[in-house]
């Protein structure tokens, strides 16, 4: 069933992966000054969720992954 | 009594016991890396030594359902570091809002790569291949992980209510946000090697 709507998933992940991107910028700008152990553990992985998102446009857009 | 029993030591002492369990949990987070990496490059190397991938017969996982569960995930990363700020200015609505959500979101990628397993990959079966054995046995460490997250998630909601936790002592939390963080960052490991390289 999902293989048939292929144009409107990847429509969603797009926006979802751009709006995510932004609200883990915002975090980790908000992060940054902190220096606590684990305020440098949160920003390695908003960077890291960052990729991801960065991950899901690309896919979205057409430029990496293969469908099959 | 949770409550009465954690505030049982000083602020001092709580401090330096809270930064020698965080240091605690952070090598548990990092075996954990370690358990993921030799499951990962066994699959690099099954993968490499294979003259065709996947092999014949079998299908690549989809791609565009994975890519959306994926941005499911990430979003509860983000909702759950909102959460943790939430608990840090002493916000607890923002804090129960966001945790809530981040249990629902996380509970939504376990739904769609329930999905994915029972609809989308007819013909991978765990035991027919190398590919099906890679691709279950890491994911399914994954969902079992996030799976895992989203009760320690629940378990630190309702402490929460009961009143476990304040602005100034809340390393459970703290834990927690780190936990599901690390799953998160799995995550984009896993969806590159299985879905786009």
């Amino acid at each position: 069933m999902l293989e048939s709507i292929p144009t409107e998933l990847r429509i969603i992940a797009f926006i979802g992966a751009v709006i995510v991107a932004v609200v883990a910028l915002v975090a980790l700008r908000g992060e940054w000054p902190k220096t606590r152990l684990e305020d440098h553990v949160t920003k390695i992985m908003m960077v890291l969720l960052t990729v991801g998102c960065i991950e899901v446009m690309l896919v979205a857009i057409g430029t990496i992954g293969r469908v099959k | 009594m949770a409550a009465a029993n954690a505030h049982a030591v000083s602020d001092a002492e709580y401090a330096e016991v809270s930064g020698h369990r965080l240091l605690g949990f952070l090598f548990f987070l990092i075996s954990d890396c370690v358990i993921f990496g030799n499951f990962i490059f066994s699959y690099l190397y099954l993968r490499n030594a294979a003259p065709l991938w996947p092999p014949v017969g079998i299908e690549r996982p989809y791609l565009y359902l994975a890519a959306v569960n994926s941005i499911v995930l990430f979003g509860s990363g983000a909702t759950m570091h909102y959460a943790m700020e939430g608990m840090r200015h002493d916000r607890r609505s923002q804090f129960i809002g966001y945790t809530l959500a981040t249990i629902v979101l996380g509970s939504m990628f376990l739904g769609g790569q329930a999905y994915e397993y029972t609809h989308l990959l007819p013909h991978t079966t765990w035991a027919g291949t190398t590919f099906g054995a890679s691709f279950y046995t890491l994911t399914g460490l994954h969902g079992f992980h996030v799976f895992i997250g989203v009760i320690f998630l629940i378990v630190v909601l309702l402490q929460t209510l009961r009143g476990t936790y304040t602005q100034e002592r809340h390393f459970g939390l703290t834990a927690a946000t780190l936990y599901w963080h690390f799953v998160d960052v799995i995550w984009v490991a896993l969806f590159f090697l299985f879905y786009i390289y």
